[in-house]
């Protein structure tokens, strides 16, 4: 209750300072920051996704399960979709990967092995880059 | 950006006439304005490869001013990065100096200050366009831009830090770590590239570097390929060796001699990756034209040389070539924009490809030598116009 008695003054300083008219910092920046913003054009397609939030997903199939947990912690599937390698690209790829600390239990290794082959080899055509905003818009 | 919106609102309200007197002032003065983006709301997009770690490129079409635009410029990951607390951010020089460093943000800023305009470009970029199919970021043409880098000459912190005699790399260190066990992205550049024009820069075209592109500060290596370019950069450390470790010794390593597509080169036979290549692309070209009637194509080109001596169109496979118009606008190591006007001769499909020579007299190659990473593709660009009778 003794806060309340301070507080009454000086809230009604605050009003007054805040409405003084051409007075305060305060009154003048409000203005001035609506006025920018109604500036400032979108000069970009607003229906495009914000870069980084459209997220490509595996297809389904025998060994996507196992491609999820091995390779999405570091990279979108992207990396994988856009891929068009032989069984012998693959191969190494799974061996540089799995050093490098993804997770393939070797009872699964041949199965992720055949679900790359069959869905990302030469003739893969499923990937297409993501048009999106400008960077940091 | 920012910077331009801000510069057209304050040009909204100036009147035409001291706008044209102000333009005409900053025509006479040549790097010293940034010319404002002009890429239409259409056009300004980016073209994401991977959703994580960020990895984007630019539309050709949106690479048609001198100095790309900042939310334009393409955008390479390794990882998914921590980015530097820029509060309590600081740059080490060490190593093989007489007197470390450990510099603030504002310390680095109250350094004489020095800028370059120049080209910056992935390694990968165009590695979808070589045959075989190499894995990796399948990146097509857009992995590159020209921007003007400001911040501090790495010459002058060497000399603050008192660099010896002994000192013949710089080692290079980011903050952003690897997941799990992949190796460091640890690199160094030779001491002579960077005491020559080496800035770690923290101004892009005017605006402070945004994290994406390596805030607070980032290393710019002029006619080098990106991989030296080090983000997020927190440490640079002279020493008599080369850095070690997978991505100096196995990564972005090219080949001395071109070899047969297909067969890998042996560690042996692989150098480190530095200069850019010699490379044009073109821009615009319109898809349909008429017989007898002129139209226009255009685009940049660049180079690990300081400049680009000539853009040469051929409309009948190399035979022949016609000079492109480059833009007066240049600096060492920036791409110059050209333009080219092309009258077909009768109807039909015709493949226009075009091909850049660089003031050291490097010639772009009609085809790019293939390499087992897939880097510094530069084998001729070209568009097909149907031409209508």
């Amino acid at each position: 209750m003794r806060g309340g008695r301070i507080g009454i003054p000086l809230a009604l300083l605050l009003a007054f300072l805040v409405f003084l008219p051409g007075g305060s910092d305060a009154a003048s920046k409000k203005p001035k920051k609506r006025a920018k913003a109604k500036e400032t054009p979108v000069n970009f397609d607003k229906t495009l996704p914000v870069l980084g939030t459209k997220l490509a997903e595996l297809p389904p199939g025998e060994g996507k399960a196992v491609a999820d947990q091995a390779c999405l912690n570091c990279h979108s599937a992207d990396m994988v979709r856009q891929q068009r390698l032989t069984e012998k690209q693959w191969t190494a790829e799974v061996t540089k990967m799995t050093g490098w600390g993804a997770e393939v239990p070797d009872s699964k290794r041949d199965a992720l092995l055949a679900y790359l082959v069959k869905n990302f080899g030469p003739d893969n055509d499923r990937f297409e880059p993501v048009a999106t905003r400008p960077v940091g818009r | 950006m920012k910077n331009w919106a801000g510069l057209e609102a304050r040009l909204a309200g100036l009147d035409r006439r001291r706008f044209l007197l102000l333009a005409g002032a900053a025509a006479l003065l040549p790097g010293a304005v940034l010319s404002p983006g002009t890429i239409p709301a259409s056009k300004r997009r980016m073209l994401q490869v991977n959703g994580y770690p960020t990895d984007a490129e630019t539309p050709l079409d949106a690479l048609t001013t001198y100095l790309t635009e900042n939310d334009l410029f393409f955008v390479r990951h390794h990882w998914n990065p921590t980015y530097p607390n820029v509060r309590r951010w600081s740059l080490t020089v060490d190593g093989e100096v007489e007197r470390p460093l450990q510099l603030t943000l504002g310390e680095l800023k109250a350094m004489p200050r020095a800028s370059a305009t120049c080209v910056l470009q992935c390694a990968g970029n165009g590695r979808s366009l070589y045959k075989p199919i190499l894995p990796g970021v399948q990146w097509k043409y857009g992995a590159v831009g020209n921007a003007r880098w400001t911040g501090v000459r790495v010459r002058d912190l060497l000399n603050r830090a008192g660099v010896k005699a002994s000192a013949r790399h710089v080692h290079t260190f980011g903050s952003d770590k690897p997941p799990q066990k992949t190796p460091p992205f640890h690199r160094s550049v030779e001491i002579e590239k960077l005491l020559e024009d080496g800035i770690v820069a923290f101004e892009m075209n005017g605006e402070p570097l945004a994290s994406l592109h390596g805030a607070p500060a980032r290393l710019v290596v002029p006619g080098w390929a990106g991989d030296h370019w080090m983000k997020w950069l927190e440490r640079l450390s002279a020493q008599p060796e080369p850095q070690k470790g997978f991505y100096m010794e196995t990564a972005y390593k090219y080949p001395k001699q071109p070899g047969e597509p297909g067969i890998a080169f042996k560690p042996d036979e692989m150098r480190v990756v530095t200069e850019l290549f010699v490379k044009s692309n073109i821009t615009e070209a319109p898809p349909r034209a008429k017989a007898g009637e002129a139209v226009t194509l255009r685009g940049f080109a660049f180079s690990g040389a300081p400049d680009i001596a000539k853009v040469e169109l051929t409309d009948d496979g190399g035979q022949t070539w016609s000079p492109a118009a480059l833009d007066p606008q240049h600096d060492p190591y920036a791409w110059r924009l050209w333009s080219f006007r092309y009258t077909p001769r009768a109807a039909g499909r015709v493949t226009l490809a075009a091909r850049a020579t660089d003031s050291r007299g490097g010639e772009q190659p009609k085809q790019a030598v293939w390499n087992q990473s897939g880097y510094l593709h530069n084998g001729w660009h070209s568009a097909e116009i149907e031409v209508g009778a």
